[in-house]
């Protein structure tokens, strides 16, 4: 007996072969913008998030600190996988203890990103050894930290990296997310709430490369 | 749920005399079709035209390669690690999700959003074998709580007002009352989050699969996509055969150009794209991945001329733009998908017999083609569903007699002249109300008065004008 699988192809394979539709001239969604970092800061907070310009690793941790308040256990990527220098040192000072990433009870969850769109003020995560997929859906506040380096114009030229790096790094990561502000969701008459299942609240740490 | 489209008349009707639906509809699909006009056209006219041609032409050359894509899509995904497996039907999409279900010991299952389970009547299965479901996109789970299909496919409970809600949660989960839509949505998070959390399976839709790199794409703002597919230990994706996109490229161009087009959004909250299984060295993630490639009469229509339907994305602008769709909603289209894309596909995936009065749902003004992301030419297509149950007599006899008798007339300038000067006697012998009480000119009245016909018609005039002139 033909498999569900044979039948449906040999179906789709008695279509009489049509001609190819045209190429079409192939443009990006958002046209590349002249100055990616304040491109990246308008849309983001546009889309709700806080975005804190950050003068160097001190002040990125003091802004860090501040977020994370009183709490004593946060969700976070592993800090080596994050661009912030001293951040486990800083952590384990404070007594700030790093949780299960499926711990649906902490307020806090700290990242770094793959990239960032400055056209759209989206973030790019790819989930990796250090880099728990979690950390950015579980809990009610999201840090993340991007540095300038990581801004691509737009989502194009993100895919456009992908393939030139041969897209088996793309493929190894089993989840890559584009996050583009806090969760939200209008189903209740249309009325937008945020933080419908994910983060209520996008927290931006934006850094100059290196600092 | 049980297709009715063929009751369109009845549930039309009673939609129209429901003032809160078509408020809440219209209220709805106006400020959607508004959004969606702001974000498209964002860099100005002629670039959203061009980016609706880009998305068409991805789809289009997705169409005309279908089985080879699907075939690459599978082996990629596989290498991926993705166990992949086809149904035919309705019938085979159930056997092969509770198969699944048994082998892994599941008992609680989460859903987000997926048309393709509705079309299968997934939930009504997995519920009488046993299983725990919950949906948890919030509209679906307002639905779900209310026992009603969803009424429009991107925002399924737009037919609902605040109040009805809040009743709703108040009486079935206990909230404590508020009329606060923030805090009511807090309450069903802190819900949800616990069946998030206790699910063995996660089922999910899916709006994309990258054949290139065996990649499976979600698209929701809520985060309840990235849930399902991140914390219970297995994952089944339904996706309908069609949802094959050849590049990351396309998936590129497709999702924003979905984005814009459904909610108005550059990009939705969360776009993400799945390879597969948790990685050994990852620490979150299903163990096991499953996607079901869905026929169900989708390759019957891939063999027809409205082949072109199948590059449909789901975005829901036709039905935000559509004049019917706004004023009788989407329950009256009896099935799970409604609007004008509801009005095409429910009778090539249900059969025309089963929707017979879909076809006419629709003023033909041509709206649906011009906003569609994919320019798909659904007008033609509803007028060759038209020509279809004209040719295999679908229509009621009166019908076809009444027009049968029409074509005769038009056809002779005698008998033509003769009954134009008869309805003119006749409609002087009307009463005022313009209403005729009795047989199917009574039912053409009930929404439109009969005109005053000219004393004299055009070609009565013209003899006399000539006449004169001599």
């Amino acid at each position: 007996m033909m498999s569900s699988r044979e039948l449906i192809l040999r179906r789709l394979k008695s279509h009489p072969a049509g001609s190819l539709p045209g190429p079409v001239e192939r443009r990006a969604m958002v046209p590349e913008p002249a100055d990616l970092c304040a491109a990246f800061v308008e849309q983001a907070q546009k889309l709700s998030c806080i975005v804190h310009r950050c003068e160097d690793a001190v002040d990125t941790l003091d802004r860090l600190l501040s977020i994370i308040g009183e709490d004593r256990r946060i969700l976070s990527w592993d800090p080596h996988c994050i661009p912030l220098a001293g951040l486990a040192d800083v952590l384990r000072e404070a007594g700030i203890e790093i949780a299960p990433s499926h711990d649906a009870s902490v307020r806090v969850g700290v990242t770094g990103v793959d990239a960032a769109v400055a056209g759209t003020g989206s973030l790019i995560l790819a989930s990796g050894p250090g880099k728990a997929r979690l950390v950015s859906l579980l809990p009610f506040v999201h840090v993340a930290v991007v540095t300038e380096d990581q801004l691509v114009p737009n989502f194009e030229a993100w895919a456009a990296r992908q393939r030139a790096a041969g897209l088996a790094g793309f493929r190894q990561a089993s989840h890559t997310t584009v996050i583009s502000g806090p969760s939200r969701t209008a189903d209740i008459a249309m009325e937008l709430v945020l933080g419908a299942h994910g983060p209520a609240e996008v927290q931006l740490l934006l850094c100059v490369a290196g600092a | 749920m049980t297709p009715t489209p063929n009751a369109f008349h009845h549930a039309a009707r009673r939609a129209l005399h429901d003032p809160a639906l078509t408020a809440a509809v219209a209220n709805a699909t106006n400020t959607a079709a508004y959004k969606r006009r702001l974000a498209l056209f964002a860099f100005g006219h002629e670039h959203g035209e061009a980016m609706r041609q880009q998305a068409a032409e991805a789809r289009r050359r997705t169409l005309a390669r279908l089985p080879q894509l699907l075939e690459q899509a599978e082996a990629q995904m596989q290498a991926n690690g993705i166990h992949v497996l086809w149904a035919q039907d309705s019938a085979e999409v159930r056997e092969q999700v509770i198969r699944i279900a048994r082998q892994h010991g599941v008992r609680r299952i989460a859903k987000s959003k997926s048309m393709v389970s509705e079309e299968v009547e997934l939930n009504h299965a997995l519920e009488a074998d046993g299983f725990e479901v919950l949906e948890t996109d919030l509209g679906e789970f307002i639905i779900q709580l209310a026992g009603e299909p969803p009424s429009h496919i991107v925002t399924p409970v737009i037919h609902k007002s605040k109040e009805m809600i809040r009743d709703l949660f108040v009486e079935r989960l206990a909230m404590p009352p508020t009329d606060d839509a923030t805090e009511m949505t807090r309450f069903a998070r802190e819900h949800l989050r616990k069946g998030f959390l206790a699910a063995d399976m996660g089922i999910s839709g899916g709006n994309f699969i990258v054949a290139e790199t065996g990649t499976l794409c979600l698209v929701t703002n809520e985060g309840n996509g990235r849930m399902v597919t991140s914390l219970p230990p297995l994952h089944v994706a339904l996706v309908g055969i069609e949802k094959i996109v050849e590049t990351l490229d396309d998936y590129v161009t497709l999702t924003q150009v979905l984005s814009r087009s459904a909610t108005g959004q550059a990009m939705s909250v969360y776009s993400h794209m799945i390879n597969g299984p948790r990685r050994p060295d990852e620490q979150n993630g299903p163990d096991h991945v499953y996607v079901i490639l869905v026929d169900n009469g989708r390759s019957r229509i891939y063999n027809s001329s409205y082949a072109e339907v199948l590059t449909c994305i789901r975005c829901g602008s036709c039905l935000n733009i559509c004049p019917v769709y706004e004023a009788v909603g989407g329950h009256s289209y009896g099935w799970v998908y409604p609007g004008p894309i509801g009005a095409v596909i429910t009778p090539l995936l249900l059969g025309l017999d089963r929707a017979t009065p879909l076809p006419y749902a629709s003023s033909l003004c041509g709206a649906c083609k011009e906003v569609c992301p994919v320019d798909i030419d659904l007008p033609r297509m509803l007028l060759d569903l038209r020509h279809e149950l004209v040719q295999q007599k679908k229509q009621p006899l009166l019908w076809r007699a009444g027009l049968r008798g029409w074509a005769l007339m038009a056809r002779s300038p005698r008998l033509f002249g003769l009954v134009a000067r008869l309805g003119a006697l006749g409609s002087r012998l009307l009463p005022k109300r313009r209403k005729l009480p009795i047989g199917p000119l009574g039912a053409w009245t009930q929404s439109r008065a009969v005109p005053d016909l000219a004393p004299q018609s055009f070609h009565q005039w013209w003899a006399s004008r000539t006449k004169e002139g001599e």
